[in-house]
């Protein structure tokens, strides 16, 4: 399956967004709006949702014209694209969005047509499947890893170049006590949290 | 600027294609999605996720009668990528390592130039490109270099420490010394951007 790689899903929705000539801000504005505003690393919605890689949101205006003898043409509604990168499968994905980030979600969605509120689980569910376009090739370089195995990773080679460095000329047995307190310290720090600084607080607590 | 998030780049590229010709397109895709693993895509081992999308010109999503219905002749193609580095380096390594691939899947696309010259490229690029409007990334002072040698660094820790506790100390400073050499090239520290990516 195309949407699939290794066991990382790669999920593109395009959710046309409602037309009110009569709105004092036009509702693609109000939604541009509400997502300049939106955090983007540690306070992110999607730090909350922890299987997501990456995740982007993009107001698509229209097609684009490329010049003759190309036929102009234009779109009759102005899509949300909605592009994420996450671990498993689409239905936990979707359950997690409307149980751990509702606000944030019907914050974005209200703005698109037919959007059903994120309370509904089954029927977010069901209409987020709709707007979804199958995708053709993706491509994840690293699609064997979890963002929480990779954060941790990230931790680690944080953690051990500190380590390394702090004990260049170490005794042998000296060396290994160090590494057996310096183990037990790295297997009990906790997760590091999705879109944080990696690794610097831990670091500077090492023995 | 929000196409841009730690070390990682968002782009966004549509490009009108004639509906007779997704479906070479999708063969091909097809075809280089079984080759992935050995492709120069994978080598250049700067992209975190890319794809390609055909939206066909009557599957836009339409949710309700209310919406008013799409006329489009053209089927189109997006591409959103995730990579680091700026746009510039990206082009220019997309258009010197990947020309043949690059032109096998936008060939299709009217009014696509080729990849190389750059030049050329680069402004249709441009101007099929749309900007993001929010975009996060869970690990935002990793490249994807940095993620793999992370990788590295921890399996090779996990197979030193397993056996460490019933090693002599000079059983324990060779294997060591061993561990420092595996991973001494995967051990570039993470942080901070420069500015201007």
């Amino acid at each position: 399956m195309a949407n699939q790689s290794g066991s990382v899903y790669g999920l593109t929705i395009l959710s046309p967004i409602k037309d009110d000539p009569n709105s004092e801000v036009s509702p693609n504005l109000a939604l541009r709006i509400y997502l300049a505003k939106l955090p983007r690393h540690r306070g992110s919605p999607f730090a909350k949702v922890s299987s997501t890689h990456f995740a982007r949101l993009v107001v698509m205006d229209d097609v684009v014209y490329v010049g003759m003898p190309a036929c102009e043409e234009h779109l009759q509604s102005k899509y949300l694209v909605f592009e994420s990168n996450f671990d498993g499968d689409l239905d936990t994905y979707l359950e997690r969005m409307a149980a751990e980030i509702p606000e944030t979600v019907d914050a974005v969605w209200k703005h698109c047509v037919g959007f059903p509120g994120a309370a509904d689980v089954a029927a977010f569910k069901a209409y987020m499947k709709k707007c979804q376009i199958e995708t053709t090739f993706f491509f994840a370089d690293v699609n064997d890893k979890t963002v929480q195995q990779t954060l941790r990773a990230l931790q680690t080679q944080s953690a051990v170049t500190a380590f390394i460095v702090k004990h260049q000329g170490t005794p042998p047995s000296e060396l290994q006590a160090a590494f057996a307190h310096f183990m037990e310290k790295l297997n009990k720090a906790p997760a590091p949290a999705p879109a944080a600084t990696l690794g610097k607080e831990f670091v500077d607590e090492l023995p | 600027m929000s196409n841009i998030n730690g070390k990682a780049y968002a782009m966004n590229a549509i490009t009108p294609m004639k509906p007779w010709k997704t479906w070479i397109l999708r063969l091909l895709l097809f075809i280089f999605a079984q080759a992935v693993r050995t492709s120069d895509l994978k080598k250049l081992s700067f992209i975190h996720f890319a794809r390609w999308v055909i939206v066909p010109h009557r599957k836009f999503p339409r949710i309700s009668s209310d919406q008013p219905k799409e006329n489009l002749q053209y089927d189109y193609l997006i591409f959103f990528s995730n990579f680091n580095g700026t746009w510039n380096q990206y082009i220019d390594a997309f258009s010197a390592v990947l020309s043949t691939g690059l032109d096998a899947i936008w060939w299709w696309s009217e009014k696509f130039p080729g990849a190389v010259p750059v030049t050329p490229f680069k402004d249709y690029i441009a101007l099929v490109q749309f900007e993001t409007d929010y975009y996060y990334d869970a690990y935002p002072h990793a490249t994807t270099n940095d993620v793999k040698a992370a990788h590295r660094v921890k399996a090779a820790l996990d197979e030193l420490a397993a056996p460490s506790p019933n090693m002599s100390a000079d059983e324990f400073a060779k294997s060591y010394l061993q561990f420092l050499t595996k991973v001494q090239g995967d051990l570039g520290a993470t942080g901070e951007p420069p500015v201007g990516t």
